[in-house]
């Protein structure tokens, strides 16, 4: 009797009628779900203000950076990496490092100064985190599935290890202060608005690259990989090599979003760049949609709302604010897991 | 062995030497050696577990090869990685289908028809590149309808017959069909019946593994009876399904 | 296809020349190599270091352990078992925060109580429901029954809430109970040496007439000693993880699990649970780390110019005797015999009438109970934090994987393996490496020796 209701639920029966208004809705749910999510966030920012948008804006821009890179990876390859906030750290550090003033410095003696501009430091940090993903792509490229998520685990620890004891160019916990706003032709980005501009326009920037890549053949190739690897290479495509090439080109976007973040606070530590927020990626990409660039948009800027709004919520007190995004984010997961394994817009299921 | 196909003065599309491989203490494939006329549809048949599926994978890479040699084309090959199987000029169907079960049939269709080195994929629209070939395959199957579908979405026939077409999308000399007809309604069979000799018209090399004796007595001209990984008899079809032993294999035990 | 890690993918091809068995010979001479001139440079910090290594080894033993059975039974990974290991220690700091006053004082919280009486009565619900009732509802009253169970689960719950709002008087609560157990227990592995063969009702009489005696003896002992309520804690602790897990498997992994496509899926899953429980571990709790009450006292003991606790000794033994019950458990009774078969094929299981999700359900509540002991042990030994579930979590994976997974004696090789090398790893470097060098011990192993050091069967 109750699997009888079940399988003829009402909303079922309802949407099942072609041309009715439930129909509708299902089949155009993915572009209602993005203008309801844009929707509420427009007015939710600015319900509380232009500064606030401006900071949401900007964050969510740079996690959305994080986002659209990963899901190259989980969404579209199927390797589901937690290791990305290590090429986000290479990015953040190598801009750090490299842009530093002797001026500003507050242990002195400790650390040679570069001071370069931001625009030279970026393209330097994306090489970096592109040679590093050669090297611990080389390794990942034996592991699958499960085992190729405890192994981007590990990495994960050990980048965070790195940034935390190797002194002579990290500096350790103590971290890299007073990192210079980027500037191009006189033109200083240290306004908020100006910065929000600027990551804006390299958000728009990666996600052009990563709609170029993935409306390529290649990007129908690695979907293939992600669906069944073995069947793919009888077809003569070497899927290391195609995996290796996203890995990196993901590498490096990643540290593009590194880069600007360690630009727009001024400040770095290792503490920003723990296993937790690889998992916070994975949820961003989830939640939004494997395989789906708009997903990742979305997903990151629901993040930032999630994170930020929860501020606003009165009966919470502030310190357990942290933790009670961490458990809403943790029951949202689980719950997409239940019921909507393809995230708000995406089609591909894990 | 091969001495009766040599006598009709005919060049072997695939040749197998003392082809081995080795399960822990299990002889899947126990020295094989045979020779495959080229052109035409060959059967290998034999009972199961006496490594029809075992050859044909090893024959495409997707088995390593312990022990022997494969003849593919007049090069002699000890390792065959499944990415080069295309470039020796084979490719094949698995016997339990092998589809890209979210993408969509027209996805499904084009991944094998586009460039090859990661270069040359990066530099090539999705939407564009050779799709008159794809759409040529998918009508010709009967699901250019169905196009914009994931793979998961189709029946179970269907999924063989794309399968088959991805196959077909292959410019190869040789195609492997492991069990193309296992499980399908005789409409469908139908339909991969005449694909199947469309091929050969083609002047392509096949070979498919099969049990039933009716497919296989109709389609093929040539046949290898496998058991324990050791060839048990090879021949034209109507005089190697008569003999004794043949029968004995098939009904015995 | 996913039981074995190293045939999917373990061909190691950068040369010829570089084949898996002179690779191994040279790790490990060099290994040898590394340990002599330790040795050789300092004798007495050697022992400690090895001391050090086998009292970490055992908690991550013990945690590779639990984690080897859900894994070699389901073939997923559950993350949220990292939960289960803070719950464990997070329930020891609560049933004992009123006894030493931390910070703000009593940490006494009427939420939880309802929360994890709630918990176990839903527990005990199901437990008398799949159980008892199938076996009772031909020969009594069905109504009857399901309200004598109803009543049951409900008293149950309020007998756990009752339990965590009086840590004073644990011994007098708590006791009986554990003197309950251990009779059961007594008796049972009386039953498993006495009468196997052939069961006579003499051997039965003595086996219940001592098991009796050594429940009632518990529990007096229990109750005239006012100091047993720590330990009787780290019992509550492992019962309400394992109740924790027993209820997350049966309401949402079992679902998940029907129409999870891939093992990924799962992982995600778990993945949410973990961050949801650590969090809210964290709101209650604050997030900051915690000491536990030392057991055993506080002095070391020393000798050769190293030192090693008591409580760390009582640690190390602890471990193997829960291995050897494991052991007991998986080879010797015929839920052990039950559970292998699952791991091997749960279709197969399934088809010869084995009840494959009750048994899955008690495995995920023993894993999570052999994690929060884990989570207990190395909270008593270095105190308790939220995080710390992930840390072990991922601890117990490796220790898992470099002994092999799915199988037990590896597991606890695996652990003291990884404990040990941790330990000498940071001879020459700063101690927090330990992480990194886990998980480089990982990548090593799963590149050379995919299938750890001893595969399952």
């Amino acid at each position: 009797m109750i699997e009888k209701l079940k399988a003829v639920s009402p909303w079922r029966r309802f949407t099942a009628q072609p041309g009715n208004v439930g129909a509708a809705l299902r089949k155009n749910s993915q572009f209602l779900i993005t203008l309801a999510v844009i929707a509420l966030a427009a007015t939710f920012m600015l319900s509380q203000g232009s500064g606030f948008a401006v900071r949401v804006i900007q964050l969510s821009a740079i996690f959305a950076i994080l986002a659209v890179s990963l899901n190259l990876v989980i969404g579209y390859t199927g390797l589901l990496s937690l290791a990305h906030v290590g090429f986000f750290g290479i990015g953040a550090y190598s801009v750090a490092v490299l842009t530093t003033h002797p001026a500003y410095e507050q242990v002195p003696g400790h650390i040679r100064y570069f001071d370069w501009p931001f625009f030279a430091a970026l393209p330097v940090g994306m090489l970096v985190a592109g040679v590093v993903a050669l090297f611990v792509g080389g390794v990942l490229s034996r592991f699958r599935d499960d085992i190729f998520v405890l192994v981007t685990f590990g990495l994960a620890v050990i980048a965070h290890r790195v940034f935390l004891f190797w002194l002579p160019v990290t500096r350790g916990a103590f971290g890299i202060h007073a990192i210079e706003k980027p500037s191009i032709f006189g033109f200083v980005f240290d306004g908020k608005t100006e910065f929000m501009l600027l990551t804006l326009g390299f958000l728009a920037l990666v996600v052009f690259v990563s709609w170029l890549v993935v409306s390529s053949s290649f990007g129908r190739v690695l979907m293939a990989i992600r669906e069944d690897e073995g069947a793919i290479e009888v077809f003569g495509y070497k899927a290391r090599n195609y995996k290796l090439t996203i890995w990196v080109i993901s590498a490096m976007m990643a540290a593009v979003a590194g880069g600007l973040s360690a630009s727009e606070q001024t400040y770095i530590d290792p503490q920003s760049f723990v296993l937790l927020e690889s998992i916070f990626l994975v949820c961003i990409v989830i939640l939004g949609g494997l395989a789906s660039l708009v997903g990742s948009l979305l997903g990151a800027l629901v993040f930032v709302l999630l994170m930020e709004g929860m501020r606003f919520i009165d009966f919470i007190p502030d310190a357990l604010v942290g933790q009670g995004r961490l458990a809403i984010l943790g029951i949202l997961i689980v719950l997409l897991m239940v019921f909507r394994p393809q995230g708000l817009v995406g089609r591909y299921k894990l | 062995m091969s001495s009766s196909a040599a006598e009709r003065g005919q060049e072997y599309a695939l040749e197998t030497k003392g082809l081995l491989k080795q399960f822990a203490s299990v002889k899947a494939i126990n020295h094989l050696t045979i020779a495959v006329p080229r052109g035409g549809i060959t059967s290998i048949v034999g009972p199961n577990g006496s490594g029809k599926s075992t050859l044909i994978n090893m024959l495409s890479g997707t088995l390593p090869i312990d022990e022997g040699m494969v003849v593919l084309d007049g090069t002699a090959l000890r390792v065959i990685k499944p990415y080069d199987s295309p470039s020796h000029g084979v490719t094949r169907t698995f016997q339990e289908v092998r589809l890209f079960d979210q993408m969509s049939l027209w996805d499904n269709m084009l991944v094998v028809l586009t460039k090859r080195n990661v270069l040359g994929a990066l530099l090539e629209r999705a939407g564009t590149a050779h799709s008159s070939r794809a759409q040529e395959l998918l009508e010709m199957v009967g699901l250019w309808d169905k196009r914009a579908a994931f793979a998961e979405e189709l029946s179970y026939g269907q999924r063989k017959l794309l399968e088959i077409a991805r196959a077909l999308a292959m410019d190869v000399k040789l195609y492997l069909f492991d069990e193309p007809f296992a499980g399908l309604f005789p409409a469908v069979l139908e339909k991969v019946k005449v694909l199947l000799q469309d091929l050969k018209k083609e002047g392509k090399t096949i070979i498919f593994i099969e049990h039933n004796m009716d497919l296989i007595r109709e389609l093929s001209d040539y046949i290898f009876v496998l058991d324990s990984g050791e060839l048990l008899a090879e021949g034209e079809v109507h005089e190697v399904l008569a003999r004794p032993e043949v029968i004995e294999a098939y009904l015995g035990t | 296809m996913l039981k074995y890690l190293g045939a999917r993918d373990g061909r190691w091809s950068v040369s010829g020349l570089l084949t898996q068995r002179s690779l191994s010979v040279l790790l490990i001479a060099g290994a040898v190599f590394y340990v002599v001139l330790i040795l050789a440079q300092d004798p007495q910090k050697f022992l400690q270091f090895t001391l050090n290594g086998i009292v970490i080894g055992a908690i991550y033993a013990m945690v590779a352990m639990g984690f080897t059975l859900v894994y070699g039974t389901v073939w997923f990974f559950d993350l949220s078992y990292g939960a289960m290991a803070t719950i464990g220690g997070y329930t020891v700091f609560y049933l004992s925060g009123q006894q030493r006053t931390i910070g703000r004082g009593s940490i006494h919280n009427t939420a939880v109580d309802i929360f994890v009486g709630a918990l176990v009565a839903g527990v005990v619900a199901w437990v008398l429901y799949t159980w008892l009732y199938p076996n009772l509802r031909n020969r009594f009253d069905r109504r009857l029954l399901l309200a004598s169970g109803f009543v049951l689960s409900i008293l149950a719950g309020g007998y756990t809430g009752f339990l965590l709002s009086q840590p004073l008087s644990l011994n007098l609560i708590f006791g009986p109970v554990v003197g309950v157990m251990v009779a059961i227990l007594a008796v049972w592995l009386l039953h498993l040496a006495l009468g196997r063969p052939k069961t006579t009702s003499l051997k039965m009489a003595v086996a219940a007439t001592v098991g009796l005696a050594l429940g009632a003896y518990t529990a007096l002992l229990l109750a005239v000693t006012p100091g047993a309520n720590l330990y009787l804690s780290w019992v509550v602790g492992a019962a309400i993880a394992g109740a924790t897990g027993l209820a997350l498997y049966r309401g949402l992994y079992f679902y998940l699990r029907r129409r999870a496509s891939s093992p990924l899926i799962m992982l995600v899953g778990s993945l949410g649970v973990l961050l949801t429980l650590t969090a809210l571990v964290s709101i209650v709790f604050s997030p900051d780390g915690r000491p536990l009450p030392p057991p055993f006292g506080e002095t070391p003991w020393r000798f050769w110019g190293a030192s090693i606790k008591p409580f760390q000794v009582f640690n190390i033994g602890f471990t193997f005797v829960v291995f050897a019950g494991l052991v007991l458990l998986l080879f010797r009774t015929s839920f052990g015999k039950a559970v292998r078969a699952i791991g091997d094929d749960e279709e197969v299981a399934r088809i010869v009438g084995i009840n494959a999700p009750v048994i899955i359900a008690v495995i995920f509540a023993l894993g999570a109970a052999i994690a929060a002991t884990g989570g207990i042990l190395l909270g008593e030994d270095l105190g308790i934090k939220p995080t710390n579930g992930l840390v072990l979590l991922l601890k117990g994976w490796v220790a898992a994987v470099v002994g092999g997974i799915g199988n037990i004696y590896g597991a606890i090789l695996g652990g003291f393996v990884l404990g040990m090398v941790e330990n000498y790893g940071v001879w020459f470097i700063p101690a927090a490496w330990k992480d990194a060098i886990a998980f480089g011990l990982l990548i090593l192993f799963l590149s050379f020796w995919s299938r750890g050091l001893l595969p399952r069967k």
